[in-house]
């Protein structure tokens, strides 16, 4: 909301300057965004009162004054106007001043004549685009003065950010009342034109049937007015609020609203049919509101209707039909309180904001719906003409949030903010429009009209924090608990030191990706009111994401990335759950290792991400089993594989279908793996053994095995013949091509024998070697090599 | 010339001969040949010998002595030319091994844990280290932990001003109400506090919970997910005061120096009193420059004293309890702290810049 400097001081006479003046709006809670100033002070020109005026003996059209700026000597001034008399009060621009047009003044000579400032017009003041002659000053000006500050020409706008509970301060007297308590300055009574009320104007037929969300309505015929423009100083306070002129009387009702922040409505009474009802909305029934939209009503919808048609959603938007336009002769006004939530409901609905619905959602001043009704009227009939009827009221406004209290203790506040409360912050309560009373440690408050958001003592204790000010509360550690800290989740940082970087991708993917991955078995999650059709779907596998940011790489001369991320998956789950599963994935592609002065370069294969899983599994005391599968879908058959721990599966490994990773822009191999982190068994912390104290045995023996033989089954058989010395075993060779048969492979094993016992010897050596080369061509019909 | 001298004069020539042979020598090779020559048991010394036994007896040990001193002679001429020859053979050796050592080591690729990471660890480790306990909650939420158990009631207008993700087709426990994507980490206060009451505790409780939220806004400076860090203590008789001596410690302590703050009144529906904490730029020492607006002063996070509607909606008594609640924008706090200029940096994962912000200090 936007509030001139100007127009808050027509409520309390402010002394501060407007930056003062925002650090204290900033200080009682209102968020200043920014303070625009259309205009600035012009310093250096002081009110001057002419002593004479004599013709220059060199121009006719040129005059010689004595000027009187409250100086011993008075200036002598050159001059080129001609309305200005002895005795009379002009503006006088002293030497140094620079005006508002980039004019400095100089001492100098015209036609042979000294002239020490200049005389200002309207025009030189940056006031007017022009004029006729000098500004003559009122007679009572103080000789002087600057004029800059006499005609107030100083203008500051604040703009500010009111948060939903301060209704009351989204208008311009609210503002004022903070201030003004604030500063211990009082408010300025409202201004009230006199009127005469016209009997012989009919007052409007209203009835209210939904009392419950409109419990006050006042309505009144003002009948003859000639609606022009409104004034333009009326115009110049509404633009700079932020508000653009319609036609005088929407102008008048728009700076009532921004003025003491009760929303009117005018209709077009010649436009009306028969009576006024405010009601609630029959379903389906139309509404062709004043913005164009054509509206389909929803049964409880507050409406206010004539015989014919709703007029207006209460609150909200009136009819375009019934609007006030140029030609309009005869009005009804209405000024009213509906119930916020009501509003607020409605105005969601149809997303539907206006300057009223924003007032009335946040509760407007039950006080106020009266004496808005009067100064409106004063106002119109003033600046319009027309004779106003007397008003038909609908319900109590002093019903309405009449007569809370709060009561409490001192003490209770005081331990809520960790400081005392002094009597002198009562008094600012008080001049805030609260009735405070306080008997010892009891506190008794009642609260305004005005303050929808004070109902219990921490509400309470918020207005008293704002008045002794946050500043003013210490800070001080509280008494610390100490509790045994759960473990740290290292997932993602063992992932990161083994050469991974870590990404963070968007929760949500195209329905697209997620079908690349993942069946469409209709247990996606689904946005109802996605960004794009690119983030619409909450992610059932962490690779599409991963792609998404490899491509982005790639495509930025990146050789080759090795990504990581932590984060969860979403899924359906039965009986109208859901499953929030944490996962840790992985990506690899192009370079594993750059050219380099000792190797190189290498392109990364399934080995490489294979590693990186198993170095992170053994970092939490685990041993993952790969077992191959063709059929997870979007992985390459022949290089894809579950991971399991124990008997549980905990994730899956592979390359990536090359045709989607084609669709990523990447013609090369992609691998991608992943690890529920949810049913990881957590690795047990390893025990001690005492180390062996005999030196063991190693022995190699290398076969011819069928190719695609698997090497995991070949280490089991391995581990199942060698005997119970066996310590160790792994493949050290693996070989095809010249001198290995078609269709076979050359398998080197080496195992480790040892025992805690005694120093074994060859003999025990080869009793395991038999024993493993019988189980090989038992089991593979594998044949030692040669 | 009698025998003996003969024998002298013979051994005399050897040992010279020898010494030449020696110095020439230059690898230890043709050292230790030149040992077998000279002194082996086939040796020329020895061959020497032979003519010994040819001498009268009385003279014998006049040569046996004179050949003895021939022989220490050359071992220790050996040995002198020996530990030489080892000393230019260990500076060949060093010299032929020579590296240049500015080449860069052998290493494998370089990880680099993602900035938002970071400061999630920096920031939940403060806390840890404060005694509060980490928790988390559902990203998927529904409507009375987001808001309702908030203090944020349907038809509050600061609902609106949340930018909610709905989900399409699910909906809560009873059905009454749509599923959402959580719009803060507010909700974990609801659910650590149900749980901790639920498993028979007492306040105090203390936690801390970092996670992912999620807002239907997207643009130069917002992003439809980001990460929060939630903080709240409930206990007897806790304070403004309290609050404001967690934030000073709290954030002198993730920026690593002492850091001005200033609490500024708000509204949260969820807080009352509500703050919102701006803390002295971080950038120009509060001298006023661009990233503050030439204020001075940076907002980082709203906090404020637990609504007691919201110690209601979870069973704790309001009259016994408070609380202080604050929650924090992780992206924010790392563009504060290492100077990233753009929030779509963190989620572009361009790894340039990842491997640069990855950086330990």
């Amino acid at each position: 909301m936007k509030i001139p400097f100007s127009w808050l001081k027509k409520h309390v006479a402010l002394a501060a300057n407007p930056d003062q003046i925002a650090d204290d709006l900033v200080r009682l809670g209102h968020e200043v965004e920014g303070v625009e100033t259309p205009r600035a002070a012009v310093k250096g020109v002081r009110v001057g009162l002419i002593e004479s005026k004599t013709a220059h003996p060199d121009a006719d059209k040129l005059s010689l004054l004595k000027v009187n700026i409250g100086e011993a000597e008075p200036l002598d001034i050159v001059c080129g106007a001609a309305n200005m008399g002895e005795g009379d009060k002009v503006p006088v621009a002293t030497i140094g001043t620079a005006l508002p047009g980039g004019l400095k003044i100089k001492k100098g000579k015209i036609r042979g004549e000294v002239s020490c400032g200049m005389c200002c017009s309207e025009v030189e003041l940056g006031l007017a685009e022009d004029s006729d002659g000098l500004l003559i000053l009122p007679a009572d000006a103080p000789v002087g003065a600057e004029v800059g500050e006499y005609l107030e020409l100083e203008e500051a706008v604040f703009d500010l950010s009111i948060t939903p509970n301060r209704g009351d301060c989204m208008n311009v007297r609210g503002i004022a009342r903070d201030l003004a308590a604030d500063a211990g300055l009082p408010l300025v009574e409202i201004s009230m034109a006199d009127f005469a009320v016209d009997d012989a104007v009919a007052v409007p037929n209203v009835s209210v049937s939904a009392g419950a969300d409109c419990p006050v309505y006042l309505a009144r015929s003002i009948q003859g007015v000639n609606v022009t423009d409104s004034p333009d100083w009326m115009q110049a306070s509404l633009i700079m609020a932020g508000m653009r002129p319609v036609n005088g009387i929407v102008d008048v009702l728009n700076y009532i609203m921004l003025d003491l922040g009760q929303p009117m409505h005018a209709f077009d009474a010649d436009r009306l049919t028969g009576d006024i009802v405010i009601r609630s909305a029959m379903q389906h029934e139309g509404f062709a509101a004043l913005d164009g939209r054509e509206l389909k009503l929803h049964a409880g919808d507050l409406v206010v209707s004539d015989d014919a048609s709703v007029i207006a959603l209460a609150g909200i938007m009136g009819s375009g039909a019934t609007g006030v336009t140029g030609t309009t002769t005869n009005i009804v006004l209405e000024s009213a309180f509906f119930r916020p939530a009501r509003v607020s409901e409605t105005r969601r609905i149809y997303a539907m904001v206006s300057e009223a619905s924003m007032r009335f959602e946040r509760g407007v001043d039950p006080a106020m719906v009266g004496i808005a009704m009067q100064r409106a009227t004063a106002m119109i009939v003033e600046l319009f003409g027309g004779k106003a009827g007397d008003i038909r009221q609908c319900g109590d406004a002093d019903a309405i949030n009449a007569g809370r209290t709060v009561d409490c203790s001192v003490s209770a506040i005081a331990t809520r903010l960790g400081v005392d409360i002094p009597p002198s912050a009562d008094d600012v309560l008080a001049r805030m429009g609260f009735d405070v009373k306080r008997y010892g440690d009891q506190l008794d408050v009642t609260v305004p009209s005005f303050r929808h958001d004070v109902s219990i003592p921490e509400d309470l204790s918020e207005e008293y924090a704002r008045i002794i000010g946050f500043d003013a509360i210490p800070a001080v550690l509280p008494p610390l608990a100490v509790t045994r800290p759960a473990r740290q989740d290292r997932s993602v940082h063992d992932a990161v030191s083994g050469g991974f970087l870590q990404v963070v991708t968007y929760a949500f993917v195209s329905a697209d990706e997620q079908r690349l991955f993942v069946a469409d078995d209709g247990m996606d999650i689904v946005l109802e009111n996605p960004i794009s059709d690119a983030m619409s779907v909450m992610r059932r596998s962490p690779w599409p994401g991963l792609l998404n940011i490899a491509r982005y790489n790639l495509n930025r001369q990146q050789p080759g990335v090795a990504l990581v991320e932590q984060g969860r998956i979403y899924a359906r789950a039965d009986a109208g759950q859901h499953n929030e599963t944490n996962t840790l994935a992985w990506l690899m592609v192009g370079q594993a290792q750059p050219d380099t002065w000792y190797a190189p370069a290498r392109q990364a294969d399934f080995f490489d991400l294979k590693g990186a899983v198993e170095a992170w599994l053994s970092l939490r005391g685990l041993t993952g089993r790969f077992i191959a599968d063709d059929a997870i879908q979007g992985l390459q058959a022949g290089q894809s594989a579950r991971i399991l721990v124990g008997r549980t599966e905990v994730g899956r490994i592979g390359r990536v279908d090359s045709e989607i990773a084609t669709g990523f822009d990447m013609d090369v191999p992609v691998f991608v793996a992943e690890i529920n982190l949810d049913v990881l068994p957590s690795g047990k912390k390893a025990k001690f053994a005492s180390l062996p104290e005999f030196p063991g045995v190693e022995r190699d023996l290398v076969f011819l095995f069928d190719k695609h033989t698997s090497s995991d089954a070949i280490l089991n058989a391995v581990k199942s013949s060698a005997g119970k010395f066996l310590t160790n075993v792994r493949v050290f060779d693996l070989y095809e091509g010249k001198g290995v048969p078609e269709g076979k492979v050359s398998l080197g094993i080496r195992f480790t024998l040892q025992d805690a016992k005694r120093t074994l010897t060859q003999e025990d050596a080869d009793a395991a070697s038999a024993s493993i080369i019988a189980a090989m061509e038992k089991r593979f019909g594998a044949s030692l090599r040669g | 010339m009698s025998e003996i001298d003969a024998l002298k004069l013979q051994l005399e020539s050897l040992q010279s001969e020898a010494l030449a042979a020696f110095s020439a020598a230059d690898s230890l090779n043709d050292l230790q040949a030149l040992r077998v020559s000279y002194l082996g048991k086939k040796g020329a010394l020895t061959e020497v010998l032979k003519g010994v036994g040819k001498l009268p007896p009385e003279d014998r040990p006049v040569i046996g002595k004179f050949v003895n001193q021939t022989k220490q002679a050359l071992a220790a001429a050996l040995d002198a030319t020996e530990a030489e020859l080892a000393v230019k053979a260990k500076s060949a050796r060093i010299e032929s091994e020579k590296v240049d050592v500015s080449l860069p080591g052998r290493s494998g690729p370089k990880g680099a844990l993602h900035p938002v990471q970071q400061g999630l660890d920096e920031l939940t480790a403060i806390f840890v280290q404060m005694g509060f306990d980490v928790a988390e909650g559902p990203e998927i939420e529904d409507e009375f932990h987001n808001f309702d158990a908030l203090n944020i009631p349907p038809e509050h207008p600061a609902r609106a001003m949340h930018d909610t993700f709905f989900i399409k087709d699910m909906r809560n426990a009873d059905g009454t109400e749509p599923m959402l994507l959580r719009t803060h980490t507010s909700p974990v206060q609801i659910r650590a506090m149900k749980r901790f009451l639920a498993e028979g505790g007492e306040p105090p409780l203390a936690v801390v919970a970092p996670g992912r939220v999620y807002r239907c806004d997207y643009d130069v400076t917002h992003s439809p997910m980001f990460h929060q860090v939630e903080v709240f203590k409930v206990d007897h008789d806790v304070s403004l005061s309290h609050l404001k001596g967690v934030l000073q410690y709290f954030l002198s302590a993730y920026f690593e120096k002492d850091v001005a703050i200033r609490l500024r009144p708000h509204y949260f529906p969820f807080t009352e009193p509500s703050a919102e904490v701006d803390i002295g730029c971080v950038f120009c020492a509060g001298k006023g420059c661009r990233i503050c607006k030439g204020s001075g002063w940076i907002e980082v996070l709203g906090s404020g004293m637990i609504h007691p509607n919201v110690l209601k909606s979870v069973g704790i008594d309001a009259g016994e309890f408070s609380g202080f609640a604050f929650g924090l924008g992780v992206e924010r706090m790392v563009m504060l702290k290492q100077g990233i200029p753009d929030l779509r940096l963190f989620f572009e994962n361009d790894v340039r810049f990842l491997s640069r912000m990855g950086v330990a200090k």
